[in-house]
């Protein structure tokens, strides 16, 4: 190979600037590039560095920061929402659970304790919370996440054992429960934040704080409708091998298993569909509305499923009536368990645009629509409050044709809310709590604020059984 | 999905039930396609089969079905149900089209950046990596976009992306998973009469039903559903099927370019263990479904030779080529199910 | 050659050519050594134009590719070096003529090709892969390395001993 340019380059061809002897000054020429490769090397090194300190930036980033204290906290209700909040805790830094408890000992509790030694956490298992606050002197908090009609005494036993709580919604099922929460965290001076999950959700926080408060892109608000609907589903059961004994159903206030699997569906354990679905959109209603209702209308009913396991309502209908600070308001709300289309969605029509919200973005994208006499909304779309407009097919049509369609009127351009979710859905929430028990934030939604919604949601049910429209004093909604 | 990879239909693939949190599921919008069943997959003669109740679900854009016969309907359909929402939930985790899925998440990593998913999420990719290895990148879950770019640590649970632009659809296997995760809870539930099938795409028989060898199974042309070419009697075994409709393609993710000559395939893997629910939790999952799945996917695409060298290491492992030219039957033994 | 001559000036810029294409090869082998998922898979799937089919199967044969990506890397890698160092000059610029008109073969811009792949320019016939085999093959034409390289000492070296050995 050596004779690529040596021995075989014929010696009467002349190279240019031909060498003639290896001295001094021809091992210079043949050396001038090396200093190039040093070169090379050196840019290499420099660019690998900067590469490398960029990947463990990012490992850093993505690490628990230093000395972040680590939170003790114990599931309480390890059933099917407390195994949805254990999975998005498990993505949250700097938590330590240190204890599980449900009374389904053979099931729910063995599964979430088992999952969760798989990350590495070592909880210990109770059957009765009360056994768990005695032993687990270290807990910083508790989740709460059983039925309805527990929410009231755990959240209160667990703030007097000194605990910050986040308590699933709806916060009791009835209103004396949920004012002894408010009472018991007033009096403790612990934190509880209800699970009013869409009020830490970054595409409502977007809508409430850029597009209605600050950019006041619908105007007033004068009607709102939202849904929850449901299809048609069996009654929760349970594997035989792992029934739970009547004693210990009975002990912790289950008629049967039946009841202890569908309590949601029995009055005094839950509060049927309107509260465990409608609640968390009303609760939206409020908030994003800026008052609490003065009446409400109710219509429902059992007209599908067999009353005898089914206490509550299976379809209900409601219209509030909302004295907002910019003026009157109605809000109507359905929820049926008999055909899900559509899904759930709430939508919110200003006398200046439309927003049609919904917690699944991949149904419902966060649609705006622009009421064609309203301001131009040129200046939100340059900073990104809402997406460029999507021109809708009519206009197109209407420009092309030489006679402009009259039938209809002109369909509005439809933007979208430009923010997207990347966490489970109850993530940002629980992390708010967090963020709160380590003083670098504040609840989004503390027990004054749910309490208020609870007054709102709970109404409905009374409404229907009063037949009548039922007014709320001001005083109401102040536990 | 088993034909997953003309996969660019996406819009109608609708979302299901994002709130676990009442215990219920929201049945979402019908699909704006009809569920796959290009597998040719059938149950022979359903109506002779007696005793035996049928519970169906939307999920995934196709629809999943318990068989099963048990002396209470009331408790067998609270079986299924768990069962569907259980699909509901991988779906959850699953889905490239939600935008908080874990997938989703994997699908936005940036180099360098990791994201937690859980346990069954990781489960299935590392088995979608598994069978990656094994068909020499003919199942690739990243379709060509670099698999091998995702680093997964299944002590933290978690999915580290090494390079830009990986894209995971697991259209491939999530079904299979999803059948294999049913069928241990249908078997915890005490359900052990059952058969589990994803759009007929991914289906895993359990016990047959009384007086019967196995669960009666077809396997058709799936141009003329009408013309059966094998007749199957499965019993603790995941069938896994394959096909293309008219105007379908299937793309090799390590060409990019459309398969020609194959119409269909299908894979039977006998399950390993009849019940999983006492299995320990770390010993790996008797996944034959999931890998039944993956499996058929890479069948339409590898040569004849490389289904064969798979067949022969694989005892108990049987797989059916539709080609133009017929049908070709591979297997480690002559032994028939 | 003989019967040109270059001048001393451009014997220095065709150096810097050089230097400055072996910089760039190096970085690209490199990069491709150094990054532990790279391969050459998405590349050569997007192929078009008459060698696609070559590229494609390439792509389609796991053990052929693992072959085409060791080559490219170490190849370009080694390539590079010598351009720098300007040892070996003319093979080194073969081999680089021979991986790039392999890149350039296996997207070229010809005349209605529409390319996944984004570029950053636009380029008709010609486009960057053509302008540095173009470069590549200066180097090669005028020895750049019997100029200023490693080569000039060893064909000092190799001459002397080839004049010494039959005297």
């Amino acid at each position: 190979m050596a004779g690529e340019d040596g021995t075989g380059a014929p010696k009467t061809q002349a190279a240019p600037d031909e060498p003639r002897k290896l001295g001094r000054r021809e091992v210079l020429k043949g050396l001038s590039t090396v200093p190039a490769l040093g070169l090379f090397g050196y840019a290499w090194e420099k660019q690998r560095r900067y590469q490398q300190a960029k990947v463990d930036e990012i490992a850093a980033a993505a690490k628990a920061p230093e000395g972040l204290r680590e939170i003790n906290i114990a599931l309480l209700g390890a059933g099917a929402q407390g195994q949805v909040l254990t999975d998005a805790m498990l993505r949250i830094h700097g938590l330590r659970f240190r204890a599980v408890c449900d009374i389904w000992t053979e099931y729910n509790q063995k599964r979430v304790v088992n999952s969760l030694k798989r990350f590495k956490h070592e909880p210990n298992a109770y059957e009765d919370y009360r056994e768990m606050l005695d032993k687990e002197k270290e807990l910083d908090a508790v989740i709460i996440a059983t039925p309805d009609f527990w929410h009231s005494q755990h959240t209160v036993d667990c703030l007097k054992a000194g605990k910050h709580v986040y308590c699933e919604k709806e916060m009791s099922n009835t209103l004396e429960g949920a004012r002894a929460m408010v009472a018991a965290q007033r009096e403790t001076g612990k934190l509880l934040q209800i699970g009013h999950q869409r009020r830490s959700n970054p595409r409502y926080l977007h809508c409430y704080d850029k597009i209605i408060q600050e950019a006041k892109m619908l105007g007033r608000i004068v009607t709102v409708y939202g849904q929850w609907n449901r299809g048609v589903t069996p009654d929760l059961g349970a594997p035989d091998r792992y029934v739970i004994s009547d004693a210990r159903l009975a002990h912790y206030g289950f008629k049967n298993m039946h009841q202890f699997r569908n309590w949601r569906w029995y009055k005094g354990k839950g509060g049927g569909p309107i509260v465990d679905l409608g609640s968390h959109q009303i609760d939206i209603y409020g908030w994003f509305l800026g008052a609490n209702p003065s009446h409400v209308m109710a219509s429902g009913g059992n007209l599908y499923y067999d009353p005898k396991t089914h206490e509550w309502y299976d379809t209900v209908m409601a219209v509030y009536d909302f004295d907002t600070p910019l003026g009157p308001a109605k809000a109507y709300y359905q929820t049926q368990t008999t055909n899900g289309s559509q899904g759930y969605f709430e939508n919110f029509m200003g006398d200046q645009g439309t927003l049609l919200i919904s917690e699944s973005e991949v149904n419902y994208a966060g649609q705006l629509y622009r009421d064609p006499n309203a301001p131009s909304w040129d200046e939100w779309v340059q900073k990104g409050y809402v997406s460029a407009p999507k021109e809708q097919e009519t206009r197109a049509k209407s420009d092309s044709g030489a006679i402009a369609d009259v039938r209809e009127s002109v369909a509005p351009d439809q933007h979208t809310v430009p923010v997207t979710l990347r966490d489970p859905y109850h993530q940002p929430h629980l992390q708010n709590f967090f963020d709160a028990v380590r003083g670098q934030a504040r609840l989004n939604c503390p027990a004054e604020v749910a309490y208020e919604t609870a007054v709102a949601v709970l109404k409905v049910n009374e409404a229907i059984e009063a037949k009548s429209r039922l007014s709320f004093n001001p005083q109401d909604f102040k536990a | 999905m088993s034909v997953p990879l003309s996969h660019e239909q996406d819009g109608a693939s609708r979302a299901s039930t994002p709130d676990a949190l009442e215990g219920r599921s929201l049945t979402p919008d019908p699909p704006h396609r009809t569920p796959d069943i290009d597998g040719g997959v059938a149950l022979d003669r359903p109506r002779e089969l007696r005793d035996v109740r049928r519970f169906s679900h939307e999920a995934m854009a196709t629809v999943y079905e318990v068989y099963a016969v048990h002396r209470d309907p009331q408790y067998a359909a609270q079986a299924a149900q768990a069962a569907f929402d259980l699909v509901d939930r991988l779906e959850r985790e699953l889905s490239r089209f939600l935008p908080n899925s874990d997938i989703t998440r994997i699908n936005h990593l940036g180099p360098g950046e990791r994201t937690r998913v859980t346990p069954s999420t990781l489960e299935c990719l590392l088995i979608a990596r598994h069978m990656f290895d094994l068909t020499g990148g003919a199942f690739d879950v990243s379709i060509g976009t670099g698999l091998p770019a995702l680093a997964f640590d299944p002590d933290e649970s978690t999915v580290r992306a090494t390079a830009q632009g990986v894209r995971v659809d697991l259209g491939g296997i999530g079904k299979g998973y999803a059948v294999d995760l049913m069928a241990e809870l249908l078997e915890e539930w005490d359900l052990e009469v059952a058969l589990v099938h994803g759009g007929f795409s991914s289906v895993l028989a359990l016990e047959p039903p009384p007086d019967l060898e196995g669960w009666p199974l077809t396997l058709s042309d799936p141009r003329t559903p009408s013309r059966v070419l094998e007749r199957l009697s499965a019993r603790q075994t995941a069938l896994s099927a394959s096909g293309l409709r008219k105007g379908d393609h299937i793309l090799d993710p390590r060409t990019g370019a459309p398969v020609r000559g194959r119409l269909a395939a299908w894979v039977t893997l006998p399950r390993p263990r009849a019940s999983a629910s006492d299995r320990d939790a770390d010993e790996p999952r008797a996944a034959a479904a999931t890998v039944a799945d993956a499996l058929t996917t890479a069948f339409m695409l590898l040569d004849r030779d490389q289904v064969e060298a798979i067949c022969r290491s694989s005892p108990g492992l049987e797989a059916w080529i539709l080609e133009d030219a017929g049908l070709v039957h591979f297997a480690a033994s002559a032994r028939r199910l | 050659m003989d019967e040109w001559k270059t001048s001393r000036s451009g014997m220095i810029a065709i150096t810097v050519l050089r230097v400055v294409v072996g910089w760039h090869v190096l970085y690209e082998g490199l990069a491709k050594l150094t990054s532990p998922s790279w391969s050459a898979a998405g590349y050569l799937r997007v192929s078009r134009g008459p060698f696609s089919g070559l590229f494609h199967w390439i792509a389609g044969n796991p053990q052929l590719l693992d072959q085409a990506n060791q080559i490219t890397m170490y190849g370009l890698t080694i390539v590079g070096v010598l351009l720098i160092l300007g040892l070996f000059t003319r093979l080194a610029a073969a081999g680089g003529i021979a991986f790039i008109l392999l890149f350039y073969l296996c997207n070229p811009p010809f005349v209605g090709y529409f390319y996944s792949i984004p570029s950053e320019g636009s380029y008709l016939i010609v486009n960057k892969n053509l302008v540095e085999i173009s470069a590549l093959v200066v180097i090669l034409v005028t020895r750049s390395g019997l100029f200023a390289g490693l080569d000039r000492i060893l064909h000092l070296l190799v001459f002397r001993r080839t004049r010494l050995a039959p005297a």
